[in-house]
């Protein structure tokens, strides 16, 4: 007879006192669905701040003159002042086998009046064709529709409309001090209202076609300020950057691509420590949690010194005893994993796909720059759910050690002899 | 034979916590073992509150400083148009100021400042950008706002100043200013009418917040006045209290001295949940965290003690059958093991409570450097200062108390219950 019998007498104790492991097994299981869920709920506030910084306004990837950024002034066009041949550069990008979309687009500060109330304002000039599928922000208006080309059009903020007290349809006289040192000026109809729930963005932002602002600010159809780019997945920004700043001869034209993770480094920062805080979850539950295995371990050792010591007695070595104990130990740790897990997973899947609105808590909130919105969306993440499943059974597995070795330490003629 | 009336004298609750105290010290390490578990959770619980509320309180101390306060009276209008012509009538200032200097009031209040900002354009000969004018008497917004210190060149507005500008360092540099250089700001002014005023840049700071940097520019109110021709007329009367927590009961008192001009429509009292509801947001977001993380924790540990009680409980059928057999009621037996877990849980979290303050006070009394963590963060236009300063409230330590209680109570009903149902003949049969 090969087959070793001391897992199986270790299986076979959970059954002895099954409230007590249930019990046992209820509060590691809870210690599982905790970390699961802790580390799904960051996941998702995660994915949905690096989301809605790279695709409600900006790209996953941007591309600048070299000089543009940090000032942004409006000569810092690509191509310096001759400007470049926006299309073929356009075309250029559109090649690479990340990029989703690409749009140009012109950015100048002026000041937006209703006649009855002024308020200062950002011009964002977009192509009407190409944007929409970039960013979200003019995916669903709130009234209106997208400016057209020419017809001296322009789309504001929701805020912005109502600090101006204007609608669909009114005019607006649009002041902005022009490429050539003069003051430009002119008179716009109001196509749409948009709304991103950045407050400041909605309050000051302008949208015209990129046509139209460089009209009215004198600056030639070849010159713009920006291309904004989309890559399918956040992570592959870095690499597309790294191909596309070759393909177009960055270096050589004094332009400057660069991703998300360059223009917003501190949400890159911010990002890698909610993701540390994922082994604290798991040290400090986990941590709680050993009490109840060790306690319970040691109750059940306890009771079972007579059945050590006639083991003992029988020629058993301590170590098998040692086995038998973390063998038992590791069974409840199989089926807290087996309760956590039914309770966990279909709950993570179901949020995932229809998360659970928190409105009642909160309004939303403004990250660095990102926005988050009051819902309960959590995120996969396997690797992190696997520490998490390998974290419990460790935690049965260490907490019985004790109990384990007291239980190999039982004197079998005392105790036989004592009762 | 007559027998002496069937007196059932009231068992003493002294004995009834005697069996139960026994009953802890007979498992020792049984005991410890669920206690400690108790002490390490109760411990790092009032460890997390104190620095998520003492974080909280930075977090609304910087977001209310560099806007308007705890507490603001403005009109009712002006928090959406934004405009200058919803100032606050020069009356109604007068007895918005003369409310937060009340008795009732006075003693809660670090600083006051009444303030009126506008939206404007602000031009050089490098472009234009929209800019948030904030015209302030100087003197009393030093000592208000943290932004006199976050001078990076220059300085903070002195109170003879005219026509100077303190700006945001990124509006400096898109407009490519520097100390001494020259601007122009526009905005719409009392008559309605687009105004336009020179200034000189006399002072650089930097907040941390990109919204303040790339918008703000502080300029002396009569400059202000004269520019826009609103004269000495403000927008907001703001304060900052010493504890955000007395931030409701100051609005209320206000609203009351105020309630004349407040039915006319002339004026609005806003706390800063109200004023900065991104702020509240950022709060409550981070609570709520909190709250899950230790509902969680708790929710292990009442396990634990519900599995200590209710196997001291089964492990006892004889003993309670006894004490049955003697004369308890179902209800005394219960009670003896509600009183043990009670005690269990109320020892231990306490003991857990106070270890947990006095790490807190030893170890991080002069505050928690997490730099190495993280580098400075903003939201919602609030800087995250990367020291961590706890705070202790005699309300959170109630309420910690109080949620350890009903863990010990809730754990121990099951258990307490089982005894109380117990079969007396069952339990005194002599089959081990």
């Amino acid at each position: 007879m090969r087959e070793r019998p001391w897992p199986r007498i270790g299986w076979r104790n959970l059954a002895r006192n099954r409230r007590r492991t249930v019990l046992t097994a209820l509060g590691l299981a809870v210690g599982f669905f905790a970390v699961v869920f802790m580390i799904g709920w960051v996941r998702g506030i995660t994915a949905e701040l690096v989301e809605n910084a790279t695709s409600l306004v900006s790209g996953q990837i941007e591309i600048h003159h070299a000089e543009y950024r940090p000032d942004r002034s409006l000569y810092d066009t690509l191509g310096g002042r001759e400007g470049l041949d926006v299309e073929a550069l356009l075309r250029t990008i559109d090649a690479d086998e990340a990029v989703t979309a690409a749009a140009p687009r012109v950015y100048a500060g002026g000041l937006v009046s209703s006649g009855e109330a002024t308020s200062a304002g950002m011009f964002m000039g977009i192509d009407p064709e190409r944007e929409p599928a970039l960013t979200r922000f003019l995916d669903e208006l709130v009234a209106g529709r997208l400016p057209e080309p020419g017809r001296f059009e322009v789309l504001v903020g929701d805020e912005m409309a109502r600090q101006l007290g204007a609608g669909v349809g009114d005019e607006l006289v649009l002041v902005g001090s022009a490429a050539d040192g003069s003051m430009a000026n002119d008179l716009y109809t109001v196509a749409g209202v948009f709304r991103t729930g950045l407050v400041e963005f909605d309050a000051r932002t302008a949208v015209l076609t990129v046509g139209d602002l460089q009209a009215l600010i004198y600056l030639d159809p070849d010159r713009i300020h920006e291309i904004a780019v989309a890559t399918a997945d956040p992570a592959e920004a870095d690499a597309a950057a790294a191909r596309l700043a070759a393909a177009i001869d960055a270096e050589g034209r004094e332009i400057d691509v660069a991703s998300w993770t360059v223009l917003n480094p501190v949400l890159v920062d911010y990002v890698g420590l909610a993701e540390s805080t994922y082994w604290i979850f798991i040290v400090i539950i986990f941590a709680i949690a050993s009490f109840g295995v060790a306690n319970t371990m040691l109750m059940a050792t306890f009771e079972r010194r007579r059945e050590f010591a006639v083991m003992l007695a029988l020629g058993a070595t301590p170590r098998a005893v040692v086995g038998t104990v973390l063998s038992e130990a590791l069974a409840i740790g199989v089926l807290s994993l087996a309760f956590g897990s039914a309770l966990a997973f279909p709950l993570m899947v179901w949020w995932a796909a229809a998360p659970p609105s928190l409105e009642w808590l909160f309004g939303s909130v403004t990250l660095q720059g990102a926005l988050i919105e009051p819902s309960l969306r959590v995120g996969h993440h396997p690797a992190g759910w696997f520490w998490a499943g390998l974290g419990l059974l460790l935690t049965a597995f260490f907490a019985a050690l004790y109990p384990a070795a007291k239980a190999a330490r039982v004197p079998p003629a005392d105790t036989l002899s004592g009762l | 034979m007559p027998s002496p009336p069937a007196t059932r004298r009231p068992l003493h609750a002294r004995v009834l916590l005697l069996l139960a105290m026994r009953n802890l010290r007979r498992h020792v390490r049984r005991t410890v073992l669920t206690a400690s578990a108790m002490i390490v959770g109760s411990a790092l619980l009032v460890f997390t509150f104190a620095m998520g509320d003492g974080s909280h309180e930075q977090w609304i101390d910087s977001g209310v400083r560099l806007g308007e306060g705890h507490v603001t009276v403005e009109r009712p209008e002006f928090r959406v148009s934004r405009r200058i012509e919803d100032r606050l009538p020069a009356a109604v200032r007068r007895a918005a100021e003369a409310a937060f200097a009340a008795p009732e009031v006075a003693p809660r209040v670090v600083a006051t400042t009444s303030k009126l900002t506008v939206t404007g354009l602000a031009s050089s000969a490098a472009g234009s950008r929209p800019a948030r004018i904030v015209a302030v008497d100087p003197a009393a917004e030093a000592e208000f706002s943290p932004i006199d210190d976050q001078v990076i060149e220059g300085r903070y507005l002195a109170p003879d100043d005219r026509l100077a500008a303190y700006v945001g360092v990124e509006l400096v540099d898109s407009l490519d200013l520097r100390l001494g250089s020259r601007f122009v700001v526009q905005a719409q002014d009392a008559e309605r009418e687009i105004a336009g005023q020179l200034l000189r840049v006399v002072g650089i700071f930097r907040s941390g917040v990109p919204e303040v940097d790339q918008m703000f520019v502080h300029i002396p109110l009569a400059t202000a006045g004269e520019w826009l021709g609103s004269a000495g007329d403000v927008t907001n009367v703001g304060v900052v209290v010493d504890d955000s927590t007395a931030a409701p009961g100051v609005a209320a008192q206000v609203e009351r001295a105020l309630a004349e001009p407040i039915a006319r429509g002339d004026a609005r009292v806003m706390g800063w949940r109200e004023a900065n509801p991104a702020l509240a947001a950022a709060v409550a977001i981070d609570d709520f965290g909190n709250y899950l993380v230790q509902g969680f924790i708790f929710t292990i540990i009442a396990f634990g003690i519900v599995n200590t009680v209710l196997m001291s409980v089964l492990h006892r059928r004889r003993e309670f059958g006894v004490l049955r057999a003697l004369g308890l009621t179902p209800g005394q037996t219960g009670t003896i093991v509600l009183i043990e877990g009670l005690t269990l849980t109320a020892v231990s979290g306490f003991v857990g409570v106070g270890l947990g303050l006095a790490f807190t006070w030893y170890f991080f009394g002069d505050g928690w450097d997490i730099s190495g963590l993280m580098d400075e963060m903003t939201f919602s236009g609030v800087v995250i200062e990367p020291i961590l300063h706890p705070l202790v409230r005699t309300a959170r330590i109630t309420q910690v108390l109080l949620f350890i209680l009903f863990i010990g109570a809730a754990a121990s009903v099951y258990p307490a219950l089982r005894a109380a149902r117990l079969d007396v003949t069952e339990a005194m049969k002599f089959d081990r």
